[in-house]
């Protein structure tokens, strides 16, 4: 292979990481919660959007450092919340319930923001530390003459990784991920054992709001922020956590960086490009209903 | 049931007395609204004739979407535009010949509705159809976007209400899809080709590779022909082009195409939002600072606006050449008035989606006084072939084949924030495109204007 080709290949894949960086993190909370709460949050990509608010707020006021302490934190207590006062009575109703009551419940944090900040986009400028190009060809061997990547998504490609390794360090090597995954597998039959199951799991609840604050965070300089943002993510989000299979961590991830790296390599056609990700989801389906690391018989 | 019966028999007849009475209601309006016509000689036409001591225009500019920047700009012109109309001021003291006296149009004074659209066609129709219907706009104006200035050009021509454009450069609005009820003072993509073309080449070189993103509408496909068109004559190869969808927020796939591409120029056809992001994300790919087959690689934006090089940053369009209608920075006597009018009202000087819709007001009042009525297809013969000044540097020819205005145009090019004189001055004029260079025939582009009566 001729050093040109090399370096065109490495950067539709880094493009193709960064896109799917985004996805990833908003379908990592989304499968979390279906995992364990069997529930469809349609909401998912609201949440995304009112992390990305409260980040371009707090950014412009007191800095970007302070975003990313501040912004997790309310957007964990904000799924607490919600759990408790909304979803929690949508556990016994059929998926089609839960999926109106999120997804009205999207609408109404979309409305509200754009009652607050108005419909506009906010622009959300990435801080000091985080911006201008790395010289890709200065730290990796095999590429030759001038490659360069801007750094904010490479910082993107980063954290969406170190979450997803989080994620699974918390589930596969923690007493709570324990009874978490064991949860997961029989509720009935960690509550006849004495645990308080329902209490993990709103936590868990609270745990994927946290994971789309972070998305928000990191995502809100690339996507932008406007009123329409959540909906816009929602889509491709919840498709990865099809394609994936409904519950399924690394097959979330999995699917995220497919549907980026789709959508990277498809940029010259924009006929195919549009649609490149429902394409990509007509396939995987019809070969493999339950998703790619779908549970056997779940939403099949 | 026996009962019910009678009930609703009883509902019926009181129905149809009410419906009786509203057919005579109609029936007795009839003939005076004959009676008033003959008398006026001329029949109604959209909301032509006028009741009462006032008249009433319609501004349906983008208040949300890609293009919202521009259409607040656009709607604070319009807003000075009629209380210039009602109280004297502005270009009123330069637009030559002028039948303005600045006490309203034709003794009635002048009041205005807005709208939202959304910067998106089917939305700027609804808002546009309430204006007409509900609120009675003898004429409405606005943009952004070509789509959206179209759909209303042929909304204009069915309801018969003269449709002002506001900012749409797409060559199709005075092309293909040109009506007789609309009017577009706005230069198109052709014109910025014809200026551009030759000074791209004298600064970047003959033997250039051009990789086109444009956004995916009338106005993006049209300044991607054009732009292709004109920089190929002058020797350009055109490498590639994508369309891009207008609700694209991240570009970094397409331009990753760019980079794997051989192209050393990337000419982005986006504006607004668009432009913003795509220049801002192209920056940030290390575009400005790369050599391609051992040249510097450039970034061309074929429409300018000082709004979007705000928006980008003073240090992202740095050097990026462009064209534009009109810069505050004009020193003739026209654009001054309306600077310093615009200034003292708002605190800050007006972009070129202002300036246009501020000055197509202005005509069509103008039109109106000329022709002594607001019957439409008199307001329109009057503004057809109308050659006017002092409202930008030159005469400005209002042409009456294409309803398009031939006017001189700047190609620009973005400043230094070190050589910048205060933060609104981010565009250096380049050069001042002749209306002469840049006119083209009429039967350039297909298409009729249609009646002066709507079907």
């Amino acid at each position: 292979m001729s050093g040109q080709l090399i370096n065109q290949i490495f950067l539709q894949v880094m493009t193709g990481l960064q896109l799917g960086a985004i996805y990833v993190l908003i379908a990592l909370g989304l499968t979390l919660i279906f995992g364990t709460l069997g529930v469809v949050n349609f909401a998912h990509g609201a949440l995304y959007m009112l992390g990305a608010y409260l980040a371009v707020n707090i950014a412009n006021s007191i800095g970007f450092g302070w975003a990313i302490v501040v912004v997790p934190f309310v957007l964990f207590a904000f799924g607490i919340a919600m759990e408790r006062g909304l979803i929690r009575f949508f556990y016994n109703r059929p998926h089609t319930d839960q999926i109106l009551v999120t997804f009205g419940l999207a609408i109404v944090i979309q409305e509200v923001l754009k009652w607050i900040f108005g419909a506009n986009n906010l622009p959300f400028s990435m801080p000091s530390w985080g911006s201008g190009i790395v010289r890709m060809h200065e730290w990796v061997p095999f590429l030759e003459g001038f490659v360069a990547y801007p750094k904010w998504r490479l910082i993107l490609i980063a954290v969406s990784f170190a979450t997803v390794f989080g994620v699974f360090a918390l589930l596969q090597f923690t007493r709570f991920g324990l009874i978490i995954r064991a949860g997961m597998r029989d509720p009935d039959m960690m509550k006849f054992l004495g645990v308080n199951i329902s209490r993990r799991f709103t936590i868990v609840f609270g745990l994927g709001a946290l994971i789309a604050g972070i998305a928000g965070i990191f995502g809100g300089p690339v996507t932008q922020v406007d009123p329409e943002v959540g909906m816009h993510m929602l889509v491709p989000s919840f498709l990865v956590v099809v394609i994936g299979g409904m519950g399924s961590i690394p097959g979330a991830v999995l699917a995220g960086f497919l549907l980026g790296m789709a959508l990277s390599f498809t940029a010259e056609y924009a006929a195919i490009q549009q649609i490149i990700i429902y394409l990509v989801a007509v396939v995987v389906l019809l070969v493999r209903p339950r998703g790619l690391f779908g549970q056997k018989g779940l939403m099949e | 049931m026996t009962k019910e019966k009678t009930n609703n028999s009883a509902d019926w007849s009181r129905r149809k007395v009410l419906k009786a009475g509203a057919a005579s209601a109609v029936a007795l309006s009839t003939p005076m609204f004959f009676t008033r016509n003959a008398w006026a000689e001329k029949e109604a036409i959209g909301n032509f004739p006028i009741k009462g001591s006032s008249v009433k225009f319609g501004f349906n500019v983008p208040q949300t979407g890609a293009y919202a920047d521009e259409g607040a700009d656009e709607l604070r012109a319009y807003k000075l535009a009629v209380k210039h109309l009602n109280g004297g001021g502005g270009m009123l003291n330069t637009l030559k010949p002028s039948s303005l006296k600045g006490n309203g149009v034709l003794g009635k004074k002048v009041e205005y509705v807005t709208g939202d659209t959304q910067t998106n066609p089917d939305a700027a129709r609804t808002a546009a159809r309430r204006m007409i219907d509900r609120d009675g706009v003898i004429m409405y104006g606005g943009g952004s976007s070509s789509a959206v200035a179209i759909a209303q050009q042929y909304l204009a021509q069915e309801k018969g209400v003269v449709f002002m454009c506001g900012l749409t450069h797409s060559n199709d609005t005075t092309g293909k899809d040109k009506r007789r009820y609309g009017f577009r003072h706005f230069f198109n993509a052709y014109m910025s080709g014809k200026a551009l073309g030759p000074i791209l080449a004298k600064e970047y070189g003959k033997d250039r590779r051009a990789f086109h993103l444009t956004a995916d509408y009338t106005w993006g496909h049209t300044q991607y022909q054009s732009i292709k068109e004109f920089t190929e004559k002058e020797g350009w190869t055109t490498v590639n082009n994508i369309m891009t969808p207008l609700k694209s927020t991240d570009f970094s796939q397409f331009l990753t195409s760019v980079l794997n591409s051989d192209a050393d120029v990337l000419v982005l056809n986006h504006y607004g939002k668009n432009m913003i992001n795509s220049l801002s994300q192209a920056v940030e790919f290390g575009m400005r600072e790369m050599q391609k087959n051992g040249k510097q690689m450039e970034i061309v934006v074929p429409l300018y606006s000082r709004l979007m090089a705000q928006g980008a940053g003073a240090a992202n369009i740095d050097g990026v050449f462009g064209s534009t209608n009109w810069n505050w920075t004009l020193q003739d006597e026209g654009s001054q008035a309306f600077v310093k009018a615009f200034v003292k009202e708002y605190g800050f000087p007006p972009s070129q989606a202002a300036h246009t819709c501020y000055v197509q007001t202005l005509l069509y009042a103008n039109a109106c006084e000329m022709a002594g009525t607001f019957y439409p297809p008199e307001v329109i013969k009057a503004m057809e072939d109308f050659e006017f000044e002092g409202t930008s540097p030159g005469k400005t020819l209002y042409r009456g084949a294409d309803h398009q205005c031939f006017k001189d145009i700047l190609v620009v090019k973005g400043k230094a924030p070190s050589k910048q004189s205060g933060k609104y001055d981010l565009l250096d004029i380049v050069s001042q495109a002749k209306r002469e260079d840049v006119i083209y025939p009429a039967d350039t582009f297909k298409g009729e204007l249609g009646p002066y009566k709507p079907a």
